[in-house]
């Protein structure tokens, strides 16, 4: 095979300038991995949910409710776009494990009688389900069974409905109900203290004296049919059995949760990606626009003999085409690798019975098509220029550099060094590149502020919530409501030195056409334990007869203090009125509302009732406290605040650190490809220069310092540009996660930015110190023999 | 001891082989050279002879490979990277064919950076008053013809007040106009500090303008001639 002169020059200059091609194919390799692993993942996932829910027919609205004969299915069944309907019981019971101290759920669900048939199927891992018949026999949730080391076989025992009873393994199951698997009152999933078992629907009935009745009911709809009509409808007939209004899918904890991770990952590709193909483009452009000056001479020559401007073009086009093609491949391979572990991690977070892999071949000759084009984009901005002159002024040497007029004067009355003058005119007469230069090293600051800022921003999240709003150690929530003295006796329990009553009611809040489903929360006038904060974190008092929305709950309502609301309580006489808005409070989980105890109590049209009470407790009391707690036949489930912090933490930190590695280290291949590649440059261009003053006595030291100060000029006037471009980005990410589930505060901490630096100006270093071994280097004689 | 304080420059049997692939190239085969204090001296050969090798190893540029060369009390030969540093920084001023200037300096400028790190430097304008270039003290390198960008070479190599100044090829890339201008700049400066000068020249012309001419070829010293009377550069015919 011949290869042809130009090629072979190509192949040439790739192995002369390896360094710089290897910076360029990592940047764009960088985004090529990023896109793959940020779509593979998202369509892994879900794909997977996707699949995992049309095999196991998840359904498609769910609603609760306090006791509905068995003969209602029949009438909800027959709803307009119902194709199935299956009536359950659904409830919350205690675990009583051995060696666990502290309280913890399981929430009960039962079976249809035909077996498993209906929605919501189990995936059985292990074992079998139980026997229709026995009272004993249930199938549990599989991350409970691995906390708990249960098997089939194995024996636990429980507390249903204030009674103590024992119940046997028979099978470990997954259900796409559970994907998430959040307890009640918890922020994190956690498998320890809180599991779910699955136990046949007579059985189920006896514990909590539901004979002949259910008290939830899954809906699969016919396609097409609209959720909102039939839950209309289902709310209707659930309403006189104590329903406290159906949720559609999209609202389902399990499912609602896994939607927000989803569109993370969807923001995490519309961000990256195009961060690594603009830097890498300018890379291109910055070291095709070098190599084409020193070329110059020989591209008017290859001109004048009669190459086209095409095929002199399509030369410098290779060269980039094979930059491209190695990052790509290191893209392919590394986002893919990633990609799959990514997957995993979800997987094992969410509990999935299986994974999809997706390798769509679209989204990689997407990758190929928009990495190619950017930087062959840069490459032709880069030589287009030269292109257009006529050989024979492309033959001749490019006039000097000019450097004439510009700030002229200026650098003499700042009497500067003569060596920063050099840098400061250098960085001048090639305003783009160092434009390029700093907004390279600007982006890798901006990636790193635009991850950082939401560790510093949970932080600031559990401390609002945990040390400034919510300052009970417990929360005893009750079965169901108890009178106004359960109090009392709740403050007699050991380690208890405060309690503080709350009532919480089912209501859905509407204003114009918006309307919400949520808690309304009574309090005391002014709450000790459990307080509502207001936006600049003063606790507010309950107001005598009006409301205090979460913000997110005002803005979803579109309301503002002194509108109306209209609250119809979806528990007790049912009641429908309309209360005005009184203020506005922080809140970052969920929506919120909030109002006076007996105000609320007073609006509901019952007597004095409470759901539930906060707690304080004694220190090193809490074991008895938690004994105690859990035998109270009342009690409904125990949230223990400092448990609830502990897990949220430990779920954070578990994932902290993969997270922090990644960013910095994608953070660092900007740094490093922008910062060598700019100091290969400029090396480049004033290798001539350091050799003369390293020949008129000047140290290598000296010499490097004056290429360092350029660099260090460059990545210091990046910082600034990178703080508020990642504040940019954090905002848009603020804006884009918020929803009724979360909304995550908005706070950037000093640290994040100083972080951000530090890293960057480490990367920095690091890439500076590799080019000081070429300017010790310089050929000092060399330089005396030629001219330029 | 009055005696060996004016001598600059001794070598003895300085050695200079260039190992490049399979042939080694010996470019000084053993030099022997004295130079006294402000001497003006003439070195000139053909081409491929061994005079920048030398020049360059007596400058500090270059190390030999075996031999000796002293600078006044320094042994050259024995010192190490950072001290041929040194010892070009406090001691020696260059001039190159190629000028060599900082293009993103002006001439005042391109002067001020040697005088910045220099132990007694004259002033900036000074030393372009002495190759009469006053006037255009801030042009860029860019803005100014050969020979004025020869003598602002000339200007920084002088502004640090050298104890030897060393020339190579200083004339070649200037017609001879500008050369005389050039070599009346270097007489002129010679004579101002007394640097001990040493010009390599391919010019036989210029001889007559120094106080002693060395001749090279194939790596030695061939002929040595010291002249009785010095010539101004403006009476040498090229
Ligand atoms: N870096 C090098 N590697 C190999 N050989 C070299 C090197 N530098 C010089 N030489 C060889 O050493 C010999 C002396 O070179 P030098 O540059 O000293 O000659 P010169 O007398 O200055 O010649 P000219 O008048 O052409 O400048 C020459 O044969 C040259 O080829
Ligand atoms: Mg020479």
């Amino acid at each position: 095979m011949v290869i042809s002169p130009l090629r072979r020059k190509t192949l040439r200059d790739l192995r002369r300038l390896w360094a710089q091609v290897i910076a360029i194919a990592l940047v764009l390799a960088a985004g090529v991995a990023t896109l793959i692993l940020g779509t593979g993942a998202y369509a892994s996932l879900d794909e997977t949910r996707a699949r995992y829910y049309e095999t196991y027919r998840f359904a498609d609205v769910f609603a609760d409710m306090t006791r509905a004969p068995g003969a209602l299915i029949a009438d909800i069944r027959a709803i307009d776009g119902v194709l199935a309907a299956e009536a359950r019981i659904v409830k919350l019971g205690l675990l009583d494990m051995p060696g666990m101290v502290e309280p913890g759920t399981m929430l009960f669900v039962s079976l249809p009688d035909g077996g498993d048939g209906g929605l919501n199927r189990l995936h059985l891992r292990q074992g079998r389900l139980p026997d229709p018949q026995s009272l004993r026999e249930v199938v549990v949730s599989e991350g409970f069974a691995a906390a708990h080391r249960l098997r089939p076989g194995t024996a636990f025992a429980v507390v249903m409905n204030g009674q103590r009873r024992d119940l046997l393994v028979t099978g470990i199951a997954l259900s796409p109900e559970f994907i998430y698997a959040l307890g009640p009152g918890e922020m994190m999933p956690d498998p320890r203290r809180f599991g779910i078992a699955w136990l046949p629907g007579a059985s189920l009935a006896a514990a909590y004296d539901l004979e002949g009745a259910f008290s939830n009911v899954v809906l699969k709809l016919v396609p097409g049919a609209s959720a909102d009509r039939v839950i209309e409808t289902l709310d209707r007939l659930t309403a006189p059995y104590g329903g406290v209004g159906a949720t559609p899918r999209a609202d389902q904890t399990s499912h609602a949760f896994l939607d927000a991770e989803l569109k993370q990952l969807s923001a995490m590709v519309r961000v990256l990606p195009p961060i690594f193909l603009l830097v890498a483009a300018m890379l291109v452009n910055m070291t095709l626009s070098r190599l084409i000056t020193l070329e110059r001479e020989q591209i008017g020559l290859l001109k004048a003999v009669g190459y086209s401007a095409r095929a002199v073009a399509q030369h410098y086009v290779e060269f980039v085409l094979a930059i491209a093609a190695l990052g790509i491949a290191i893209g392919f391979v590394a986002g893919a690798w990633l990609g799959a572990g990514m997957a995993q991690l979800y997987a094992k977070f969410f509990s999935f019975p299986f994974l999809v892999f997706m390798r769509d071949p679209q989204t990689y000759a997407i990758a190929t098509i928009i990495t190619t084009a950017a930087a062959v984009g840069g490459a032709l901005l880069a030589v287009r220029r030269v292109l257009a002159l006529p050989p024979a002024v492309a033959m001749s040497p490019p006039a000097p550099t000019d450097y004439r007029s510009r700030l002229a004067g200026v650098w003499r009355r700042l009497s500067l060094p003569q060596t920063a003058v050099m840098t400061a005119r250098h960085l001048l007469r090639w305003p783009l590149r160092t434009l390029s230069g700093i907004l390279g090293v600007a982006m890798s600051v901006a990636i790193l502020v635009a991850s950082l800022w939401s560790f510093g921003s949970i932080d600031h999240m559990i401390d609002v919530t945990f040390f400034r709003g919510e300052r009970q150690d417990a929360m005893v929530v009750f079965a169901g409501p108890e009178p106004a003295r359960a109090l009392y006796s709740a403050r007699q329990l050991p380690g208890v030195l405060a309690a503080e009553p709350f009532r919480a009611v089912s209501a859905r809040l509407s204003h114009r056409n918006l309307s919400r489903k949520l808690s309304i929360m009574g309090k005391p006038a002014t709450p000790r334990l459990s307080r509502v904060l207001s936006p600049d974190l003063a606790p507010m008092a309950m107001p005598e007869a009006g409301l205090i929305l979460s913000e997110a709950l005002a803005d979803a309502l579109a309301v503002r203090p002194g509108d109306r609301v209209t609250v119809d309580f979806l528990e007790g006489n049912r009641r429908s009125l309309s209360l005005p808005v009184s203020g506005v409070s922080l809140g970052y989980v969920g929506l919120g509302a909030a109002m006076e105890i007996s105000a609320l109590n007073r609006a509901m049209g019952e007597g004095a009732l409470i759901s539930g009470v906060n707690l304080m407790l004694d220190d090193g009391a809490e074991a008895d406290f938690y004994a105690a707690a859990t035998t109270t036949p009342k009690t409904g489930f125990v949230a223990v605040m400092s448990l609830t912090l502990q897990r949220f933490k430990e779920t954070l930190a578990e994932n902290i650190t993969i997270m922090i590695t990644v960013y910095v280290g994608l953070a660092s291949i900007i740094a490093v490809g922008v910062v060598y590649n700019f100091a290969r440059i400029a090396l480049s261009e004033q290798g001539r220069e350091l050799a003369s003053l390293r020949v008129l006595g000047f140290t290598r030291a000296e010499v490097s310092g004056i290429l360092f100060s350029e660099l260090a000029a460059v990545v210091l006037l990046a910082q600034p540009l990178g703080w508020l471009i990642g504040y940019g980005i954090a905002l848009g990410m603020v804006t884009a996660f918020s929803s009724d589930l979360y909304r995550v505060p908005f706070v950037i901490g000093r640290e994040v930015y100083a972080t951000a630096s530090l890293a960057v100006i480490a990367a920095a270093l690091a890439s500076a110190l590799a080019i000081r071994g070429r300017i010790n280097g310089l050929d000092l004689i060399e330089v005396l023999k030629t001219r330029e | 001891m009055a005696a060996t304080a004016e001598i600059t420059f001794r070598t003895k049997g300085l050695t200079k082989v260039y190992r490049t692939g399979a042939q080694d190239v010996h470019a000084l085969r053993g030099v022997d050279f004295q130079a006294t204090q402000g001497e003006f001296i003439v070195i000139l050969g053909p081409s491929g002879s061994g005079k920048s090798t030398f020049l360059n190893i007596v400058g500090g540029l270059d190390t030999a490979t075996a031999g000796e060369a002293w600078f006044q009390d320094h042994q050259l030969t024995a010192l190490g990277e950072k001290g041929l540093t040194q010892y070009r920084r406090d001691h020696v001023g260059f001039v190159f064919q190629f000028y060599n200037l900082v293009p993103s300096l002006t001439a005042r400028e391109n002067v001020a950076l040697v005088t910045e790190i220099a132990r007694r430097p004259m002033q900036p304008d000074e030393a372009l008053a002495l190759v009469g270039l006053s006037d255009r003290r801030d042009h860029f390198p860019a803005q100014l013809s050969g020979g004025e960008q020869q003598r602002v070479a000339i200007a920084r190599a002088i502004a640090k007040n050298p104890e030897v100044l060393l020339c190579d090829e200083p004339t070649g890339a200037l017609d001879s106009a500008t050369g005389i201008r050039v070599l009346e700049a270097l007489t002129q400066v010679n004579q101002a500090i007394g640097a001990t000068t040493l010009v390599i020249t391919h010019n036989a012309a210029i001889r007559e303008i120094a106080d002693r001419v060395v001749r090279f070829a194939d790596g030695r010293i061939v002929e040595e001639t010291v002249n009785a009377t010095r010539k101004a550069p403006a009476e040498v015919s090229w």
